[in-house]
């Protein structure tokens, strides 16, 4: 076979060498470096797009549970707010009855007060004009110069028929 | 008269030249060595300088080269093989390029030439023997002693294991140059035949060259290439991590 004609080996060697070397250099120093920076950058590129989307999608979700939580706690407030007015508007109602019950409590007690206090005033009134007019009865029985025992007779009369009406 | 189907392996001094006594003469394979790795820089650079984010055709398919050596790389050897890059890059990219343009009539195949192959292939073996050395030792003489060998077995195992270290770069040079050989051969036969077959039977082995040739073209000039390379990453990465050592600890 003439691959076998160890006449060429020598310079078949030294050119392999010297090509694969110079092949080396070149490939080293101008291809290699572009295909893998420009592969890494995509990658990288791929890569930080992914994490990005990632990024994003989460954000998103924080902030749908961000406005759910929101919403809830809004319609909470919501609530929260019918039901204190509810209630403001219960004890309002409450307070006010109360109050009205009060006033015509009162207003019935002075009433009453007013009423008793009249009806004191009226005996005691009572009173004195009867005494007055014991004492006129009595005087005009003393200038009809009744005896002594008319007098007192006519007195004690007077007086039981006062206590009489009195305690009636 | 017929041609030898070995014919065109055959080289002739075109241009005399010696350095020290040593021939260096110009011969076709050394001219179609030129013409390999200019086409192979010219295209690479090409694609490496247009690095664009999304890539055109000629960028797409040095960088599929790229990722693929990367890969081959990154599986045998790991993360410390990338060192090896650029020299396993272009071994491939030189074999790649020798079987593709060795099968274009009237050239050469650089790789048909088992002092070329055999170059490479004891080239990568003695990096491999550096590399093992260097990072292991003497215990890299422990790869002649398989992992999990009962000690009875040693004695057996070490002839054996020394075969198959030797083997390997002897197999990795005659398997590229006995593909590339044969496949020529057979087209050339295949040629011869349709010529001296006349026109009455001459179709049929015209048939089977064309069979044949795409067969080279599709697969074996593309999978020589290939399997040389990843040999290669596997041999060196045997001298990374003996027996897997290194692995089992990451």
């Amino acid at each position: 076979m003439p691959q076998f004609e160890s006449t060429f080996f020598s310079s078949l060697i030294f050119w392999e060498v010297i090509s694969f070397g110079i092949l080396l250099f070149v490939l080293y120093k101008y291809a290699f470096p572009g295909i893998l920076s420009a592969l890494e950058e995509r990658e990288k590129k791929i890569k930080d797009s992914l994490d990005q989307a990632e990024q994003h999608r989460s954000e998103a979700e924080r902030q749908l549970k961000e406005y759910e939580a929101k919403l809830s706690a809004v319609g909470k407030e919501a609530e929260a707010i019918l039901a204190a007015a509810k209630e403001r508007a219960q004890r309002l109602l409450d307070e006010n009855e109360q109050r009205l019950t009060a006033e015509a409590e009162r207003i019935k007690g002075d009433a009453a007060r007013e009423i008793e206090q009249e009806r004191r005033k009226a005996l005691q009134d009572i009173r004195t004009h009867t005494t007055e007019l014991a004492l006129m009865v009595a005087e005009k029985v003393v200038q009809r110069s009744l005896t002594e025992a008319d007098q007192r007779r006519f007195a004690d009369e007077a007086l039981e028929a006062l206590s009489k009406s009195h305690s009636r | 008269m017929e041609e030898s189907p070995l014919h065109q392996f055959e080289l002739h001094h075109w241009i005399p030249l010696s350095i020290g006594g040593v021939d260096i003469s110009i011969n076709k394979a050394v001219i179609f060595m030129w013409i390999v790795i200019a086409v192979a820089a010219v295209l690479m650079i090409m694609a490496g300088s247009s690095r664009k984010l999304v890539p055109g055709k000629l960028q797409s398919l040095a960088e599929m080269m790229v990722e693929f050596i990367r890969n081959m790389i990154l599986d045998t050897m790991g993360k410390d093989g990338m060192r090896f890059f650029p020299f396993v890059a272009t071994l491939f990219l030189f074999i790649l390029f020798s079987n593709y343009i060795g099968l274009i009539p009237g050239t050469y195949t650089v790789t048909s030439q088992i002092v070329v192959t055999a170059v490479f292939s004891f080239f990568v073996y003695g990096v491999s023997l550096v590399i093992g050395f260097w990072l292991h030792g003497v215990k890299y003489f422990g790869i002649l002693v398989p992992p999990g060998t009962p000690g009875w077995l040693v004695p057996l195992m070490i002839p054996i294991e020394i075969i198959s270290q030797i083997a390997r770069p002897v197999s990795l040079a005659v398997r590229l140059f006995a593909n590339m050989t044969a496949g020529h051969v057979m087209i050339a036969v295949l040629s011869g035949l349709t010529i001296s077959g006349g026109l009455l039977i001459g179709w049929l082995p015209l048939v089977v060259s064309i069979g044949v040739y795409l067969l080279e073209f599709l697969l074996i000039a593309f999978i020589q290439a290939y399997i040389f390379t990843i040999l290669t990453c596997v041999y060196l990465g045997d001298a990374f991590h003996l027996h897997g050592h290194e692995e089992q600890a990451h």
